[in-house]
């Protein structure tokens, strides 16, 4: 009888109050969440005795055969590399395959078979507000699941490459974080956890936390597997978005028609082939410059020493030049 | 006509009746485009009012820090001196007719004035009933009528990744409610207290809400909130709980014995990592291995042998030895546990009944101030008995004074001492300078506490 007073909306069944929890989730990913010890020895010669620095961050199972992926800055100074899974296993012949600077990435492999590999859903893509749980391991404490939301997609400019786009999310990491795992409420790799925000004045600010997404990760990892690392082609300009008209576009809602270039590396690629400020880019490699960040993508996925056709605008006139794409110098 | 309206209104009315107690069982009245959405204010409505304000006040004495000039001019100055304080803190009502707060011990050490204050503004004193320091519980009284008590889970059951939520009161700001995730069960090795089994929580937990609730989302607790890791002092998503089943067995023995009578197995060990296990052919991951077995103790009168491996407490599974050390030490002293123990490949039970801890295992500052932060138990190496310093917190007094861990005491002031108890009667007779002679590894070392 009571039963049927009760609003008709019935509750699904992962939301139910007494079932709500992360605890599945958790399960299927933290198994393949490992802690990574790097070992640094000073070589300063003052010093009569060996100094060991060791340095602690985290690491994800990508392949039951041994690739694990963790942050650059995790391994950047290490003489040794330690990898220390949750079942308490610890490997200490760890290869490094190879590292990407620009998205601080860098791709481990241990001489396994049978490793526990992240759940990966390929229909997933992180939306902002989706719920997140980081797995790392904070301060050595031991693995820690800590719980937010995504609070933002697509930031750029965190780092100073437009190449890396960042998700921006609350949920609580610190040092030792990095490079651990960031899952969705299903457990499946959402990104890699890897900075926090910090400000110059030594502001105390929680709650801003960045990640590098999975699709990126996997981009940059298929490429260290094949190369060893990450070639991007560099055209050597740098230009705002026009609209139509000519004019500068600064929202996010007026249609980009071009580029206009307003900066030029000299001797770089693109002043070679003759472009000059003030030009407007409108096609490159056919296609429409109708989104920078797709027309970035374009150039840094173009292979070095291939040549590459833009359409350009000036003086109202339509020209076409060929461009031949140099590798982008990356600073360690 | 009017007949008819009556009857539908009272027809309404006895539906609303039936209808309003089945609507907060469900929980979740909120809905948006016909969804509902999960909220925890019908849970927290009814809880809140079991969490409470402690305010603190009173007079503790403080190392004056040494003035240069002392060197040269002489210490005119008492070293130490009282100076006031107050501070805030936060408590959970378990016990609603006989008035009983649980709270931390350090949100109420020293304090000379308890003052409680309920979420409807009522004030009270409280009375302390007892307290624990190694394990940071204390148990509060105050004569009220119309509490609310807070329901105590099964903390036993929890599983990382459930959420989490606190409530206390942080900062002064009375009744705050953060919500998070279990991060992690069974912390220890903080070094914050004598016994830690934490729950690690990422629920923003700040100053003041130490004492303050952990609850499920079935408004039960779960624990109590104790200690955040934080550079800066603030939150940064890492906050420690002591799990509400432990609080519940120290509770229990503060209302039993008026203090905590701390339960001993008699062994030594250490945590089971894979490299021992390996080296063991052990097939088992976790758990506390056990490397002797004193005599006379509750161990060795349930058969326990060095070289097994402890792997449960009454059926719930253990991650290391300083998880085993906590739990049996706050079970307390005669209590009857069931061990699950591997032992040549084969788990089997044991049914143990705990010894007190007072004879076998000592927190320092117990014996003397100069040991706080050292723990100290009897043990017996090659035939020869003495008190093994077992943890140093590195930043303590027995640090500074250069015990270390895994030294033996052998001689206090040129006695010989083969217990804890010999070791206290000769400095309680003491006055002035102790001189500890240590056993470190192969050599024998002496250390001065002066």
């Amino acid at each position: 009888m009571r039963a049927t007073l009760l609003p008709n909306v019935p509750l699904p069944s992962a939301m139910s109050i007494d079932h709500l929890s992360f605890a599945d989730a958790v399960q299927r990913a933290a198994p393949s969440v490992v802690t990574i010890i790097s070992e640094s020895i000073s070589k300063e010669p003052r010093y009569k005795r060996q100094n060991t620095v060791q340095e602690l961050g985290s690491g994800v199972i990508m392949s039951s055969d041994g690739y694990i992926l963790t942050n650059y800055h995790v391994i950047n100074n290490s003489d040794q590399i330690m990898v220390l899974l949750t079942d308490g296993r610890r490997y200490f012949d760890v290869q490094l395959i190879g590292f990407d600077t620009i998205t601080d990435l860098a791709l481990l492999k241990i001489n396994v078979e049978h490793l526990p590999v992240i759940p990966i859903s390929e229909r997933f893509s992180p939306r902002v507000g989706d719920v997140v749980l980081a797995i790392g391991n904070p301060l050595n404490l031991g693995q820690t699941i800590t719980q937010g939301i995504i609070s933002a997609t697509g930031k750029q400019k965190i780092t100073d490459s437009p190449y890396n786009s960042l998700l921006q999310m609350d949920a609580a990491i610190n040092v030792g974080n990095s490079g651990g795992a960031l899952v969705n409420s299903n457990g499946d790799l959402v990104g890699i956890t890897s900075a926090q925000f910090k400000t110059r004045e030594n502001l105390d600010i929680q709650g801003i936390f960045f990640a590098v997404p999975y699709s990126l990760a996997k981009e940059v990892m298929d490429k260290l597997i094949r190369h060893g690392r990450v070639v991007r082609g560099y055209l050597g300009f740098t230009g705002t978005a026009v609209d139509s008209t000519g004019k500068e576009v600064s929202d996010n809602y007026t249609p980009v028609a071009g580029l206009r270039i307003t900066n030029l590396d000299p001797l770089g690629p693109a002043w070679q082939a003759g472009i000059k400020e003030q030009d407007i880019v409108v096609k490159i490699a056919g296609e429409n410059v109708t989104n920078p960040q797709k027309t970035l993508n374009i150039i840094g996925n173009s292979e070095p020493g291939h040549e590459i056709e833009f359409e350009l605008y000036r003086n109202a006139k339509v020209l076409k030049v060929m461009v031949k794409v140099a590798e982008l110098e990356t600073k360690l | 006509m009017k007949m008819k309206l009556s009857l539908i209104s009272a027809a309404m009315l006895s539906a609303s009746l039936l209808l309003t107690p089945a609507v907060s069982m469900a929980k979740m009245p909120i809905a948006v485009n016909g969804q509902q959405l999960p909220t925890l204010a019908p849970m927290l409505e009814q809880i809140t009012p079991g969490v409470v304000s402690i305010q603190v006040s009173g007079s503790k004495e403080v190392r004056r820090r040494a003035d240069p000039l002392d060197f040269f001019f002489g210490n005119p100055q008492p070293r130490s001196q009282k100076r006031e304080f107050s501070g805030l803190g936060s408590g959970v009502i378990i016990d609603a007719k006989e008035g009983y707060v649980v709270t931390n011990n350090h949100v109420i050490q020293d304090a000379e004035k308890m003052l409680v204050t309920l979420e409807d503004g009522r004030e009270y004193e409280a009375k302390k009933i007892g307290s624990d320091k190694e394990s940071d519980i204390a148990l509060l009284k105050i004569d009220a009528e119309d509490l609310v008590a807070v329901k105590l889970a099964n903390s036993d059951q929890l599983r990382v990744g459930d959420f989490a939520v606190a409530i206390g009161n942080p900062f002064g700001l009375s009744h705050t409610v953060t919500s998070g995730i279990i991060s992690a069960m069974g912390r220890s090795g903080l070094n914050i207290e004598g016994y830690e089994d934490f729950i690690q929580t990422d629920a923003a937990i700040n100053q003041g809400n130490s004492g303050g609730a952990l609850v499920n989302l079935n408004g039960e607790l779960i624990g109590i909130n104790t200690a955040i890791l934080g550079a800066s002092g603030g939150n940064v998503g890492i906050g420690f709980a002591i799990p509400s089943n432990m609080m519940k067995n120290l509770v229990d023995q503060i209302i039993e014995h008026g203090e905590v009578r701390r339960g001993s197995l008699g062994i030594s060990g250490r945590p089971l990592d894979a490299g021992l296990a390996k080296a063991q052919q052990l097939d088992v991951k976790q758990g506390a291995y056990v490397m002797q077995v004193m005599d006379d103790s509750a161990a060795s009168e349930a058969g326990i042998k060095a070289g097994d491996v402890i792997i449960s407490i009454d059926g719930s599974e253990i991650s290391g030895f300083h998880e085993l050390r906590s739990k049996i030490a706050t079970l307390g002293e005669g209590r009857k546990v069931k061990l699950g123990i591997y032992r040549d490949g084969k788990v089997q039970t044991v049914k143990v009944t705990l010894d007190g801890a007072s004879a076998l295992t000592a927190a320092g500052d117990e014996l003397h101030p100069a040991f706080q932060g050292a723990t100290l138990e009897n043990t017996q190496k090659n035939g020869n008995k003495g008190v093994e310093v077992t943890t140093v917190d590195p930043r303590s007094p027995a640090a500074r004074v250069g015990l270390e861990e895994g030294d033996v005491v052998m001689q206090v002031n040129r006695q010989r001492v083969e217990t804890i108890s010999d070791m206290n009667k000769i400095i309680e007779n003491t006055k002035g300078n102790i001189v500890l002679g240590v056993q470190r590894g192969r050599e024998s070392v002496f250390v001065l506490i002066q």
